[in-house]
């Protein structure tokens, strides 16, 4: 026999919430050491590193207003997959609907470009969300009446879209900048840009939409007979189905407002930020989101902190770089090795471990 | 009663029992299963370990089969201390058991699952060595059963017999068998009995794993009663009576029956016409299926499991689709609409499987008590839940019912199984309904719990709603019916009076035998 016993894991059944604010930041630290391992092997000091992270996401007003900016879409995206996973709905479609809502928004501002700023913002975010909205009910549709795998109908749609924005801003497409070198349109007119909330900063108004929309989604998933009816189809779906939910309708209205919200994500970069619809819109705030939504533990309010911290490595990495040297692509893997040590943290907690003594 | 009490089993040396356990403990979080039990088998006796739900007795069984390793105390098999780490070690000591829920694969024969479910060396399959020494076998005990049939083509019972084979087959002194006659006819269980018997016989040694008394007096030679993770003590069958074993069992006095008052059959409120569904596998479950239920009255279906109940039971709620034939409640066709509007015309139902089609486990009690109503007024205030109104609903069916919860904030999940079932109970039944539809509502439930449930179906009748009741216990079909329908590969057999029905007709019609009486 083993002389000290064996050791168990066993289940626990709730996790106080110091225990888990404790894993959070226990997953934080082992995050750095490990991100340090990393930054040691590209020949730069990791204090050194994280010292100009942290200044460069947070060192002074400018550079938290820059976080902040950051941080507005994948709050959007975050929540666009927050709402589809409760529900269990595995949609990977935020970064499609994100391009979706930018094409969307900047088809309505051609349209409308004569009107003013306060009729023609509105609309632009209207068609965003919509056409956005529209992407994400073609898989909650595929799904609900032919049962497609949203996953796969999610990640090809992404790859339609993409090859679509490339053709709108070829050669030959539509939208391309005349005589432009470059895959863009012309600039957007200053009468759509979306406001700036602060003088001598790029954070805009899609801030504020995007935290009303955490409160918005925290409303429907919390207090509405819709959100109830998602959670119960999340957790058991047979159950949902003998009590009488509609699972088809759940599924498309669902998939609908996270396309919805991912579009604004989409439009909120394209006149908040760029000012130009270009391929590299987004460099992948459709699938950090689903980070986002992960650390987050799916909670919509809970997408904001999750999300400026996100901002926050990806705004901080550029001091990084230009102080240390470090690669900006080591922010990817940076932002993975924190996924995975908070994901891991989250499993952890639901175990406690035991040391089992034989009474022979 | 002779012996009751272990001091005395250690001193008497010359008695080597097949197992012996020695303070036995093994605690679940939160629960503890088994509390320091001792027990003993003999060889060549049937043993039956008699408990309530949740009494401990196969968390005991499956310590026994190496399959939880108990956290103090020994266990002994012949005469040795043992240390079984796991099913593996159990099988080659000579222990088997067959659980309640089957390990079989479906599109293969029972020669291929026997030859695939046990150990076996080598890199080939021999099947045909196999199928030699389970004839052997089948003839040494008497079993009934075509080795080339699918496992598909097979009833309930007959599967029970291939996981028979396939503990015997590993050469087993010990077998266990956990609630073997819970998917049984009675004339399937009496010659389970029979066969238990003859290999008693020829020396194997039995515990039998039951909730129902009557099969202890018939079956056994010694039963130990468990309850809640106690053992209270081990008795020769012969020297009890019943009575005194359900004391033992509950821990106090049981009435076997509920009062049931004289109620006057009302109109007819349910009319069931010629339905024809599938089952999941595609194949015709039921074949034109006629019924009238009435206000007032409980109609029970009888049945063996998986002659087309759960079909019926689906397509009434609404959850699966009627090919042919239609249903009509109070001259309205309701026939293959969708579960909400046929919950909203007030027909409410209480699956067999609570958590898994009856209850959000991860929702809250407060949650789970308004789940199919969220969209109702009063629960629901312009687009959002009126939580303030389902905060009282809930606070009020937790008294009504008599849920047991520290909060109704309390995950669901955590709450036991006869409190799950009252908070469906409590959902359903505070509605406005005229039809109910039950499915196995006292399963697997304690007796106190299975009381309170009938007293409830009972209120309802008293108020003029019509019961159809699904159950696979014969005394509660008795207890409780007006009228009891046999239910026989997707057709209704016979509908009897309750009065003019007998356990043994009904139990022949139940295994498909029609023409006996005459």
């Amino acid at each position: 026999m083993n002389p000290f016993g064996k050791i168990n894991f066993e289940k626990r059944e709730d996790v106080s919430p110091i225990g888990r604010t404790l894993a959070i930041v226990i997953a934080l630290i082992a995050a750095m050491l490990v991100s340090a391992i990393l930054i040691k092997l590209a020949n730069a000091s990791p204090l050194d590193a994280f010292v100009n992270l942290i200044k460069g996401a947070f060192g002074n007003k400018r550079a938290v207003l820059e976080t902040l900016t950051k941080s507005t879409p994948l709050i959007l995206t975050g929540l666009a997959t927050v709402i589809a996973f409760r529900g269990k709905i595995w949609s990977i479609g935020q970064e499609g609907q994100f391009f979706l809502g930018a094409m969307g928004g900047y088809w309505a501002y051609r349209i409308f470009a004569g009107l003013p700023a306060a009729a023609l913002i509105p609309i632009i975010m209207l068609a965003a969300f919509l056409t956005g909205a529209m992407g994400g009910m073609v898989a909650g549709l595929l799904k609900a009446y032919f049962n497609v795998d949203v996953i796969i109908s999610t990640v090809m749609g992404n790859y339609i879209i993409d090859y679509f924005l490339s053709f709108m801003l070829s050669g030959v497409g539509p939208w391309r900048e005349a005589g432009s070198y470059y895959q863009q349109t012309a600039p957007i007119a200053a009468n759509a840009y979306y406001p700036i909330l602060f003088a001598n900063a790029r954070l805009h108004m899609g801030f504020l939409i995007a935290i009303a929309c955490s409160m918005i989604v925290y409303l429907i998933l919390n207090h509405t007979p819709f959100g109830y009816q998602l959670r119960a189809y999340g957790s058991n779906p047979r159950a949902a189905k003998f009590k009488g939910i509609n699972i088809n309708k759940i599924i498309i209205v669902t998939m609908f407002i996270s396309g919805g919200l991912a579009g604004l994500a989409g439009t909120g970069e394209l006149f908040g930020v760029q000012y130009r619809l270009r391929p590299d819109l987004s460099p992948g705030y459709g699938y950090t989101g689903i980070i986002v939504a992960m650390v987050a533990g799916l909670n919509p309010i809970g997408v904001i902190p999750a999300a400026i911290l996100f901002g926050a490595l990806i705004n901080g990495s550029a001091q990084m770089r230009i102080a240390t040297g470090v690669p900006t692509a080591l922010t990817s893997a940076i932002q993975a090795i924190v996924l995975l040590s908070l994901l891991s943290a989250q499993v952890l907690t639901r175990f406690r471990v035991r040391r089992v003594e034989h009474a022979e | 009663m002779a012996q009751n009490n272990n001091p005395e089993n250690k001193k008497n040396q010359q008695e080597t029992f097949v197992i012996e356990t020695f303070q036995l403990t093994k605690r679940f979080p939160l629960v503890l299963a088994n509390d320091k039990v001792d027990i003993n088998v003999r060889r060549g006796e049937i043993h039956c370990l008699l408990g309530e739900n949740g009494a401990g007795k196969t968390t005991l069984a499956e310590c026994l089969y190496g399959f939880y390793k108990p956290e103090e105390g020994e266990i002994h098999f012949n005469g040795e201390c043992c240390n079984l780490s796991s099913p593996n070690d159990a099988i080659h000591l000579g222990i088997g058991m067959v659980h309640q829920h089957f390990v079989l694969v479906e599109p293969l024969s029972v020669i291929e699952n026997i030859v695939m479910g046990t150990d076996h060396k080598g890199f080939l399959l021999d099947f045909a060595a196999t199928e030699k020494k389970l004839e052997s076998l089948c003839e040494l005990y008497d079993v009934k059963i075509n080795l080339h049939a699918k496992i598909w083509q097979l009833s309930v019972g007959e599967q029970q017999w291939v996981e028979i084979l396939k503990a015997l087959y590993t050469g087993v002194q010990l077998l266990i068998l956990d609630e073997p006659t819970a998917v049984l006819t009675p004339p399937e269980a009496d010659r389970l009995f029979s066969v238990l018997q003859r290999m008693k016989s020829e020396g194997l040694s039995i515990i039998f794993i039951t909730h129902r008394l009557k099969e202890v007096m018939q079956v056994s030679d010694r039963v130990t009663v468990l309850q809640k993770g106690k053992k209270i003590a081990t008795v020769n069958t012969k020297d009890v009576t019943t009575e005194e074993l359900a004391y033992m069992m509950v821990g106090r006095k049981v009435v076997f029956s509920v009062h049931k008052d004289e109620v006057k059959r009302g109109d007819s409120i349910l009319q069931i016409n010629e339905l024809v569904a599938k089952s999941d596998m595609g194949l015709e479950a039921l074949h034109g299926i006629n019924l009238i239920l009435h206000q007032g009255e409980i109609l029970s279906i009888a049945g063996v499991a998986g002659n087309g109940q759960k079909e019926l039971f689906e397509v009434l709620v609404g959850v699966r689709k009627a090919l042919a034939g239609d249903i009509t409640l109070e001259d309205k066709k309701i026939t293959n609409n969708s579960p909400r509007m046929i919950a909203n015309k007030g027909i409410s139902h209480i699956p067999d499987d609570r958590i898994g089609a009856g209850l959000i486990a991860d929702f809250s009690v407060e949650e789970n008590l308004i789940l199919g109503l969220e969209e109702n007024p009063p629960y629901r205030k312009g687009l959002f839940l009126d939580k303030k109104y389902i905060r009282k609903f809930a606070d009020e069916s937790i008294t009504q019912f008599d849920i047991i919860t520290p909060s109704m904030k309390q995950r669901t999940s955590y709450l036991s199984g006869g409190n799950l079932q009252k908070v469906i109970l409590a959902r359903e039944l505070r509605q406005s309904l005229k039809v109910l539809i039950a499915n196995q509502p006292s399963r697997g439930l304690d007796v106190g719990v299975i009381e309170y449930v009938h007293k409830q179906l009972l209120e309802m009748r008293r108020h003029g709603v019509g019961i159809l009741l699904f159950s696979e216990d014969l005394d509660e079909i008795f207890t409780l019916s007006d009228r009891i329908a046999v239910m026989f590969k997707g057709k209704i057999l016979k509908i009897y009076d309750a009065q003019e029905a007998d356990l043994e007709s009904i139990g022949l019609l139940m295994a498909g035998i029609v023409d006996k009486e005459t």
